[in-house]
Parts: C-alpha cells; structure tokens; sequence
C-alpha cells in the first residue's frame, strides 16, 4: 500500500484496462488546459506575448503568471480569472472514465468510496509550518509521511514533534538526504542513531538479525526508506498539483562543524518521537 | 520457471525483491543491474521473461531504459517497481510506453508476486 492516484488503483484492482486508463489521461489532457493555454483561449494573451514570456523563464525561474504580471502583460484580476477559468473546466480523472465508457456514473462515487478508505492511512495530519516558509503545504507532507512510513515499514509508531527553524544539520549516527525539484524546492534529511539505522534495515531487508549486514547495506536501507518516503511525498503533491521530482538518495557527512543552512533557505527541524524513546530528526533546508 | 532480471541502483532495494522473487518456487532471479543501461544488456544476455525495473536511477533512468527495452522487443514484460509510482504522470508514461505494471512502493510481497503471476 502507498499513496497512489485514483486511475492506478483502478488499474491495480483490475477495474479499468490501461487502455482505458489512458484514453481517459488523454481525454483530460485535452480538456484541462495549462495556465498559459487557458490565458491564450481566454485572449487574455497573444502567441507573441507568450513567447515573450517563455522567453523571459529562461533567464528568471517565475511561473508563467507571475512572469507575466512582471512584464505587464496580466494584472492580477486577469490571473485569477484564469485560474478560476481552470478550475471550473477541470475533468477530474473519475469523470474522464465514464466518459470513455470505463466507468458507469453510478460506479464512480463507489469506487472514490474504495479509494478513500484505501488511502485513509496516508491522509495528511496537522503540522504546523513556521511563516513565511513558501509551500509550506509539502513540507507537513513531508513531515507526516515521515512519520506514517515508519509506523508502515519499519512497524514503529512516530509523532511529529514541534517544528522549529534552525540554522544548521541535526547530528546524528547516519544522516540520510534526498534534493525534492520542481514546484517546490528542498532537500531532505533524515538523520538517526545506530540502533535505528539498524531497526530501518531489518525491516527493509526483512531480515530478524543484520548484525552481521556491511556497514553500506545497513546504510544503504536508510537511503531507500526516505527514497520512498520522498516518492509518496511526490506522488501526493502531485495530488495538490504541485509537481516534484527526487533525485536519488545519498549519505551525508555532517563532520566536525556540522551542515549549515544555505543562505536563502529556511531550515526546518522535525522531531520525530517513535516507539522505545527512540528519535529521529527530519531537517529540511527549503529554498525562499 | 519464469526468469526474472531486477534493475534497481538501492542494494536494499535490490536484496528485498530478490528475497521475494527467488522465495517463490515459478520464479528465478538471473541477474541484477543497477542502473537502466545494465538492465539493457542484463535483458540482451539473460533473455528473462520479466523486467522488475526500478524508475530513480542514476546514470540511464528506468524510464529510458523501458523505452529502449520496448524499442528492441516489443514482447518484453516490464514492471516498474518504484516509490515513484502514485506520481500520476509517471504513472501513465510507463503504462503508455509499455510497461505491463507499475508497483508503488512500499508494497506487499504477496501483492508484487501476483502482479507478476498476472503477467
């Protein structure tokens, strides 16, 4: 069980063929326009304006609203007439499979009804975000999947501690860290004792004893358990519609003066409070 | 006995499928690749009759590295096997180029071993 999108639960549970599946992606795709497309059909732009403000991404990282706000192009009325405009006309993935035929309208809310109870475990907790923090919404992904992951892998229950900003890399036995992309920006850190490291890798590994496991397997397993964390993080931000993508996980060395926060990111600490007084810290250094 | 090659860069990663794959008594793990141009030739050599391909690798990524395989063979059983795999977009790419599942992790073993029985 991970967090997964309603189209691929379909097609686990043999609901909808891929064929299926996919006319329905395309039909969305057809119908759900991008926000510069939206702006073009809506005339609120021309081809030209939006060639200028391509043009323009390629030297300043802005999204194509906020690009075109700054070369005067749209207010900011005209780009919330855009999104509503999205909004209102979005085909949701459920509704473009009955319209395909792979799915009857009355099918439909009882198979949401499935998908809800199947990804009832992975619904996101409150966790509060320092302000000022941008996407503040990823980042209590972060922090709850974190969480939910070791109760779900490693069979360790965990609570989320107060987050607090800090100024450098929490220590620890092995630090773990994976760079999120995209829509948000961030990398990830998860640091914990040795006795943990090795509670992650017997359970990675199901193995009931790994003292005998190379110290870069026992490792090794703590790469991949925040490389899944990190990829149900994507996956549910993707549900929200911010698209991330992760670069694969590597071990960190903290050394003697520890890591410090990059100038212009915020550092984010997580507590994670687990079963027999263990503890792990998540950091996140967040770009501003 | 069907005849498994496993692409995945995580040695965890990699030693967990196997465990699983070679536990059962119809599969044989023949070989292991760690990054999607291993996988290639690994397919080229061992001829298996599934592909467990991972989609975060460093080097040639799983993506790539199905396009290619269904390039050379258009019979080839690939299953992405991947933490990436609730990403919709990711999703629907590997099932449009050709691959025959898409397994998120973390996953059961009883559920990847029928997928694969499935195939």
């Amino acid at each position: 069980m991970a967090v997964k999108f309603f189209g691929q639960f379909l097609l686990e549970k043999g609901t909808v063929t891929s064929d299926l599946l996919l006319k329905a992606v395309d039909l969305q795709d057809s119908i759900n326009l991008k926000f510069g497309e939206m702006a073009l059909d809506l005339k609120l732009v021309t081809e030209s304006d939006v060639k200028r403000i391509h043009h323009a991404q390629r030297s300043e990282d802005l999204l194509f609203g906020d690009m075109a706000v700054k070369l005067g192009i749209l207010t900011g009325e005209q780009i919330g007439q855009i999104l509503e405009q999205q909004k209102k006309t979005h085909l949701r993935i459920g509704e473009a499979l009955v319209r395909v035929g792979a799915l009857s309208a009355e099918e439909l809310p009882l198979r949401l009804e499935e998908f809800r109870v199947d990804q009832a475990p992975y619904v996101t907790a409150q966790i509060v975000i320092p302000a000022g923090v941008s996407h503040p919404e990823v980042w209590e992904i972060c922090a709850d999947l974190s969480a939910k992951m070791f109760q779900r892998m490693v069979g360790m229950p965990c609570h989320v501690g107060e987050c607090v900003l800090v100024d450098q890399l929490a220590q620890g036995a092995f630090v773990a860290g994976i760079d999120l992309m995209g829509g948000a920006s961030a990398r990830y850190f998860l640091a914990v004792s040795e006795q943990l490291r090795n509670r992650i890798a017997r359970a990675v590994l199901t193995e009931e004893d790994v003292t005998g496991e190379p110290e870069e397997v026992l490792e090794d397993t703590v790469l991949e358990f925040i490389n899944i964390v990190c990829g149900n993080v994507a996956a549910k931000a993707a549900q929200r519609g911010i698209e991330l993508a992760i670069l694969p996980p590597f071990s960190v060395q903290t050394g003697a003066d520890g890591v410090k926060v990059p100038v212009g990111s915020y550092g984010l600490c997580f507590p994670l409070h687990l079963a027999d007084g263990e503890r792990a810290e998540l950091t996140l250094f967040v770009k501003s | 006995m069907k005849k498994v090659v496993i692409a995945d860069d995580s040695i965890a990663s990699a030693r967990q499928l196997e465990k699983i794959i070679a536990g059962a008594d119809d599969f044989e793990v023949v070989a292991q690749a760690r990054n999607g141009l291993e996988a290639i030739k690994m397919y080229q050599v061992h001829h298996p009759d599934i592909v467990c391909m991972d989609m975060n690798m460093p080097g040639m990524d799983g993506i790539t590295a199905l396009r290619t395989l269904m390039a050379l063979d258009k019979q080839v059983k690939v299953v992405m096997v991947t933490s990436l795999g609730g990403v919709g977009d990711k999703f629907t790419e590997s099932i449009r180029l050709g691959a025959k599942a898409v397994v998120s992790k973390p996953f059961e073993a009883e559920d990847l071993l029928k997928t694969l029985r499935g195939l």
